[in-house]
């Protein structure tokens, strides 16, 4: 756990220095631009706030591929989840009309089946025609793409916007605000330690994780991995369907072409930088997020464009994971030179 | 004679904190058979991966002909005059022999294409000049396993190795193919060649062996002359104490009938008869033993019993009960299980120690979980642990740590606990000693002893015939997915079971055992 820990900080440290030098090399001052990266994302609570709204869908989605990836599963479909899920938040929130009270819980649930549905399509694939998730999780988030671009241009299309986009949703459905704060943080850490408690703590959790260690040791032990492939497939989807929910509802409150921007590709991403492990999803997605965010003020005051934080966030991932391994083989050639020394000493 | 070889204050640390080698000195001379024998885990294979290349020394010095040598793969230390022979036999199935034996150096002619007639002169000048019976145009497939390892053998003669590294040769030959590899190395050291092999075997280590360097705990603890000592010795030498050879088997009248297959069947997706017609019965009390050469059809009767194949026809009764379409959890209720493989089937070795200590208790004992199995109790799961920890005598460092972390014998350990504490009938064990230590072996003999005291039905599958002599009350010989033979271990010898291993049959003398 310390190990990690410290892995994870010194990779970020030393991403940064290496940030630091490509801008040095572009002739901009590190300093001022990451003073301003950061004031802009983390200093006050209009920034701070943002970044919190912001790490929402990259925490979600990358909670749904750390599950995934550490359960067996190789769920890439977290981007088509997301959409199919905001979609059906979407929809719901423009026939329906309650009271937000039942409203909220209703959307939030149309979402996760909504994305449920989806990963739901690759598992029964995978258990009737043998198809890899890899694959079809993949090809789905193509569909999911043109499937609510098509939606959002015909039948929920806004007769009186000039670009793709619905209506907006009952306002009963908008999460509600205080300040510059979302609530959407709320249903984030709430869903998030449940599903930390299904993971680490309930007999579910304990079969998925070791059937992701070794299927053949948890199949023989009695789990029964079909059917927790399937919830797990069910599982990641809706969580990812979540996220998209989520961001109709906190957001722009409709669905517009281009909502789901690349949050699950980070939150992939985010999975693979924690190596699956929850807490640290949790905490480089709200790390992530404050680059994100930090990004527009960076680029209000410096004349370092926003997209240098991809490249940041790149090298971040390049050197966290990269320096997991070695710093195992550095621990480990140390040790061999002492105990060397003391037998011929 | 000459030294051939010298290491000197040989160091190798595995990390976290394995000593593999801890200032091992030792000399091989030209021309002799040089035997390497320890426990597992001693350092012998180090000793000799270190040598020829396959793995950096950390500290020390090696002299070949009295010159420093450090070779960075085998490809060098083979130029040099240095062979070995895996464990493994690695050599292409579909391919002739001497296309095996050329292969990397072939004798190329016109355009680069190989020169199939001088190749194959060149490979049949080798066998005849040391006599090995092989016919060159034999592919590997067909061959048998004791062939295949002449091949292994040829191919280092064909590169003029002076030096033949045989890593447990004998593991994998039934009892009547060994002799025969004897007088072939006996043969070779006479032309002048060094053999340097590791074993287990004391017995074998005696009868081949000129000189032998014992092992114990990375440390080289004595060279001595094979005429000047004996098994005893060298046992105590290599375990530090004294050795019990002999079964501690207490007499013991078996109960009912609990584990039964009748009329097993199974034929695979190529149309092989996998399981022909097994029957087998196990009573409570009882061990059953189970020989045959590897890949004789057990590795499918193991899957059949625990569910992972489904046979095509026949029946498994535990205590009457017909599971043969039973789910996995469904038979566990009745069968513990310990694998062949701890890394493979018998447990997950990134998860924590109890985490492995839970499986299967999970979900049949009902004090590990509360909300009608909904939620695991760890708290329970961690004394669960601590139980197996103190009853099983495991030395562990913390159970949070990964089950990676532990010894063999020690996985070994909690893999036992983990399925003898499920109290079921019947015990499966599938080579439960399999890579362990001596001293770890005996423990598991024990405990499978104690567990026939406690009126368990056993049935123990073993490549290991003086294994199954030691503990099982019947041997039942596998032959081509057919069981063969089933007789009582007092009515029989090694001898015969390893003639009914390989030929399927009795041999007609056989009737008159000594």
């Amino acid at each position: 756990m310390r190990k990690k820990f410290v892995s994870g900080v010194l990779g970020i440290v030393v991403a940064l220095g290496l940030g630091a030098v490509i801008m040095l090399i572009e002739g901009f001052n590190p300093i001022t631009t990451y003073s301003a990266l950061f004031s802009y994302s983390l200093g006050g609570f209009y920034p701070l706030t943002t970044t919190l709204r912001n790490s929402v869908p990259l925490i979600l989605t990358g909670l749904s591929a750390s599950i995934a990836f550490a359960s067996g599963p190789v769920n890439l479909g977290q981007p088509g989840q997301l959409l199919i899920g905001a979609l059906f938040a979407t929809v719901g929130g423009l026939y329906i009309h309650l009271p937000a009270p039942l409203m909220i819980p209703l959307l939030i649930i149309l979402a996760m089946i909504g994305g449920a549905l989806w990963s739901g399509i690759a598992a029964l694939m995978r258990r009737f025609f043998s198809m890899d998730e890899f694959i079809t999780t993949l090809m789905l988030n193509m569909i999911a793409d043109f499937f609510t671009y098509w939606a959002i241009s015909y039948p929920f299309f806004d007769k009186t916007a000039y670009s793709p986009m619905t209506p907006q949703i009952d306002k009963a459905g908008w999460l509600p605000e205080f300040g510059n704060f979302n609530t959407n943080i709320l249903v984030m850490v709430l869903v998030f330690v449940a599903v930390w408690f299904i993971f680490t703590r309930f007999t579910a959790g304990y079969e998925w994780r070791l059937t992701g260690q070794n299927s053949i040791f948890a199949r023989l032990g009695g789990c029964k991995i079909d059917k927790n492939y399937v919830t797990v497939m069910l599982l990641t989807g809706a969580l990812a369907g979540l996220a998209g929910g989520l961001v109709v509802m906190a957001g722009p409150h409709r669905f517009l072409k281009g909502l789901g921007a690349n949050y699950a590709w980070d939150g992939v991403m985010i999975a693979m930088v924690a190596n699956n492990d929850l807490i640290g999803t949790l905490l480089y997605g709200l790390f992530f997020s404050s680059l994100q965010t930090g990004a527009v003020g960076m680029e209000l005051i410096t004349a370092v464009p926003s997209e240098f934080i991809q490249v940041l966030q790149s090298v971040i991932v390049l050197v966290i994971v990269a320096g997991r391994g070695m710093l195992d083989i550095v621990l480990d050639k140390t040790q061999i030179k002492r105990k060397a020394r003391e037998r011929t000493a | 004679m000459e030294t051939i070889i010298e290491m000197k204050d040989m160091i190798k640390v595995f990390p976290p904190n394995v000593v593999a080698l801890d200032s091992v000195s030792t000399d091989f001379r030209k021309g002799e058979i040089h035997a390497i024998v320890g426990e597992n885990g001693a350092g012998k294979s180090t000793l000799m991966k270190v040598l020829y290349g396959l793995e950096p020394k950390n500290g020390g010095e090696i002299l070949f002909h009295g010159q420093s040598v450090n070779f960075k793969d085998a490809g060098e230390a083979i130029a040099a005059g240095i062979g070995m022979v895996h464990q493994e036999i690695l050599l292409i199935q579909e391919y002739t022999i001497w296309e095996n034996i050329i292969l990397g150096i072939e004798p190329v002619g016109f355009l680069g294409r190989i020169n199939r007639v001088q190749a194959r002169k060149n490979v049949q000048a080798k066998i005849d000049e040391f006599k090995f019976n092989l016919n060159l145009d034999d592919k590997i497939e067909d061959i048998s396993v004791a062939a295949r390892q002449k091949v292994e053998i040829l191919k280092l003669l064909y590169r003029n190795v002076e030096v033949l590294i045989l890593d447990e040769p004998t593991a994998v030959l039934t009892p009547q193919e060994i002799p025969q590899l004897f007088s072939e190395l006996q043969r070779l050291r006479d032309n002048g060649k060094t053999i340097l092999f590791i074993s287990h075997h004391l017995d074998e280590v005696l009868a081949l062996s000129d000189r032998i360097t014992v092992m114990r705990k990375g440390k080289k603890i004595a060279t001595v002359e094979a005429r000047d000592t004996n098994k005893e010795d060298l046992a105590k030498m290599m375990v530090g104490r004294d050795v019990l050879f002999l079964s501690k088997r207490e007499a013991k009248q078996p109960g009912a009938v609990v584990f039964a297959i009748k009329a097993l069947t199974y034929i695979d997706g190529n149309k092989r008869k996998r399981q022909d017609d097994v029957n087998l019965q196990v009573k409570a009390g009882e061990i059953v033993g189970i020989a045959g050469v590897e890949g004789n059809g057990q590795f499918e009767l193991v899957n059949s019993i625990m569910g992972l194949t489904r046979p095509t026809s026949g029946q498994i009764l535990v205590n009457g009960k017909e599971l043969i379409a039973a789910d996995i959890l469904e038979r566990r209720k009745f069968v513990s299980f310990v694998s062949q493989d701890r890394s493979k089937m018998g447990a997950a070795v990134k998860a924590s120690i109890t985490e492995n200590v839970m499986m299967t208790h999970h979900r049949l004992n009902k004090q590990f979980t509360h909300w009608n199995g909904a939620l695991l109790d760890y708290r329970y799961s961690r004394q669960f642990t601590r139980k197996i920890e103190e009853q099983f005598g495991v030395s562990m460092g913390s159970m949070d740590n990964p089950f990676k972390s532990l010894s063999g014998g020690n996985q070994q350990k909690v893999i036992l606990g983990r399925e003898l504490l499920l109290d079921t009938p019947f015990l499966l064990l599938d080579q439960p000693t399999r890579g362990l230590d001596v001293g770890s072996i005996e423990y598991v003999h024990e405990i499978i002893l104690k567990m026939r005291m406690q009126d368990r039905a056993i049935l123990l599958i073993s490549a290991d015939l003086e294994e199954l002599f030691r503990i099982s009350d019947h041997i039942v010989v596998l032959n081509r997915g057919k069981i063969v033979a089933d007789l009582a271990t007092e009515k029989t010898n090694l001898e015969q079971v390893g003639y009914l291993m390989l030929e399927g049959k009795d041999k007609e003398d056989a009737k008159e055992i000594r």
